[in-house]
């Protein structure tokens, strides 16, 4: 039936072009990895190269992630009549040296770009001369016609998504790129994806719903993609059972979705069917908004407990009222207590009863303009009131796109650039912020003031700084 | 639960620069002080109070290059 939404209207004649997919990201990623998160792998450069394969137009992949110099990268770029990257901000500046490289090896070959950051930041890609053709949101039902026609396209398009997640194919995870080292590859379980502390391996990363329709300052993805129909549950529930029984046993699973707490019909079902239907009642990964806990706390409960959700991702971003307000996170500091309570509870109860309790991954933003030093604390004062947390914290990143990130950036006070999407996590991002003091927050010079209020279990020392991460 | 009982909404309002500035709340006044815990008093005067729209976020890009 999918088959069918995709039909190119030019046949390509005689010899088939040779077409490049390039995975983008930083080299050596797929070699000697910094850190788990390098290795998650591109779901929409999956579901766009299945849906390729599915029509007959096939391509060629690497990554920029399995080479170690871009002399490499030079190497197996030539010979090419295409190159196609899916750009993301942070990749941005990978996919711009990409696309020269292609050029000055391949001068007739095409560029083709599409991904986050042609959505949110045109501007820039626009200034890429090297980048062909520019196409902007969702891909699907576009992909197709413009690989195998793209002269037929103008250098910016407006993409087609499908209506409903129903529609998409299951994603080939063969067609990911594997990874480059033998050390690697021994414990990747590719085309699974490795561990990265969530839960055991093999994982399998799955979407179930696409945008979350929240309109936080930082983010706002859900002004560039309509919101779409969410994955019939049977269908998540038959990709896992795939995957387990093609490429498994599966350990656990990441729900990449934006937002999965969300749908509470969808919810229901999915508390009803998965401890049935699955294979195994895997443990998880998925991510929640305090104030969706607050607002739903008992389907919140049956979720955690009767599905195995063991890892509760909440962007709790701070413990602030005024700075959850300067991030439109629509979330209070009571939200978030009221989160934490509710899944400290739930964890203390199947601790006495032997199970392992839930815990939370939460983002966390630091250095937002218009923080004080006491909004500061108060962040810091919740994470360590949070019994069981793993937090994921960064600097505050100015991007175009976000609401917030645009007002930055007008005002001058950016200092990102397109050289430098890809920080690090100790990067300063916005001019005016005194880092250096959040930097002795994160080691611990202000403890005293941090611990004001907890309760002393709560005081003892914990070093924040493993937990900066990129934002 | 500010998302469900306090819904917040986007406000563009006119600078005497001639620029505009983006704002969220759950109205104009309350938009604008959201934007004073990160302003200066100066950059404040800027803001013509009274002369501003309300925009959907998905109409956000069509006024990107008018801010400041």
């Amino acid at each position: 039936m999918f088959k069918n939404l995709f039909n190119p209207k030019v046949k390509p004649e005689g010899k088939e072009p040779r077409r490049l997919w390039l995975d983008l990201g930083d080299l050596g990623d797929l070699v000697n990895p910094a850190g788990p998160h390098e290795q998650w792998q591109d779901h929409g450069m999956g579901l766009l190269r299945t849906i390729l394969h599915q029509n007959g137009v096939m391509t060629d992949m690497f990554s920029t992630r399995q080479c170690t110099s871009w002399e490499e990268v030079e190497k197996r770029m030539k010979g090419y009549d295409m190159l196609i990257m899916n750009v993301r901000s942070y990749t941005f500046p990978v996919a711009y040296r990409s696309a020269q490289i292609f050029k000055k090896v391949n001068p007739k070959g095409i560029v083709l770009t599409g991904g986050m950051h042609a959505t949110v930041a045109l501007d820039e890609m626009l200034a890429v001369s090297e980048f062909d053709k520019i196409c902007q949101g969702p891909g699907e039902n576009v992909i197709v016609n413009l690989v195998t026609n793209p002269d037929a396209f103008p250098r910016v398009i407006l993409g087609v998504g499908a209506k409903s997640m129903a529609d998409w194919p299951m994603v080939d995870r063969t067609l990911w790129p594997e990874p480059a080292s033998k050390k690697l590859a021994a414990r990747f379980n590719w085309p699974l994806e490795p561990e990265c502390g969530w839960g055991p391996p093999p994982v399998a990363t799955i979407l179930t719903s696409r945008v979350c329709p929240w309109q936080c300052a930082f983010c706002n993805e859900n002004s560039y993609i309509p919101n779409m129909g969410r994955r019939p549950v049977d269908t998540v529930i038959e990709e896992l059972n795939y995957l387990d029984e093609t490429f498994g046993p599966i350990g656990s699973v990441v729900i990449h979705d934006s937002m999965f707490f969300q749908n509470p019909s969808w919810l229901e079902e999915w508390v009803d069917k998965y401890p049935k239907y699955a294979n195994k009642t895997w443990p998880y990964w998925a991510a929640a908004r305090a104030d969706t806990v607050r607002q739903w706390p008992d389907l919140f409960e049956a979720v955690v407990r009767k599905t195995n959700w063991s890892t509760v991702s909440i962007g709790f971003e701070s413990g602030s009222d005024r700075v959850l307000k300067i991030l439109n996170k629509e979330c209070t500091e009571e939200d978030n207590y009221f989160a934490i309570d509710l899944l400290t509870r739930i964890g203390d109860e199947m601790e006495a009863k032997g199970q392992k309790p839930p815990v939370f991954w939460s983002n966390i933003m630091l250095g937002i303009p218009g923080e004080t030093r006491e909004d500061a604390f108060k962040t810091m004062r919740m994470l360590k009131y949070t019994k069981r947390i793993m937090p994921s914290i960064s600097f505050y990143a100015p991007y175009p796109g976000s609401v917030l990130g645009h007002q930055i950036i007008a005002e001058g006070k950016s200092l990102m650039s397109k050289e430098n999407y890809h920080r690090y996590p100790d990067d300063e991002k916005v001019k005016g912020i005194d880092y250096q003091f959040y930097r002795d927050l994160l080691s611990g010079k202000y403890d005293d003031e941090v611990n004001r209020g907890l309760a002393s279990i709560r005081q003892q020392r914990v070093d924040f700084w493993d937990a900066l991460a990129k934002a | 639960m500010s998302s469900f009982s306090n819904p917040h909404y986007m406000y563009l309002f006119d600078m005497k620069n001639g620029k505009k500035k983006l704002a969220y709340g759950q109205s104009p006044e309350d938009a604008l002080e959201i934007l004073s815990y990160r302003l200066t008093e100066e950059e404040m005067a800027q803001i013509i109070p009274d002369k501003y729209i309300k925009v959907n976020q998905r109409q956000l890009q069509a006024y990107v290059s008018e801010l400041g």
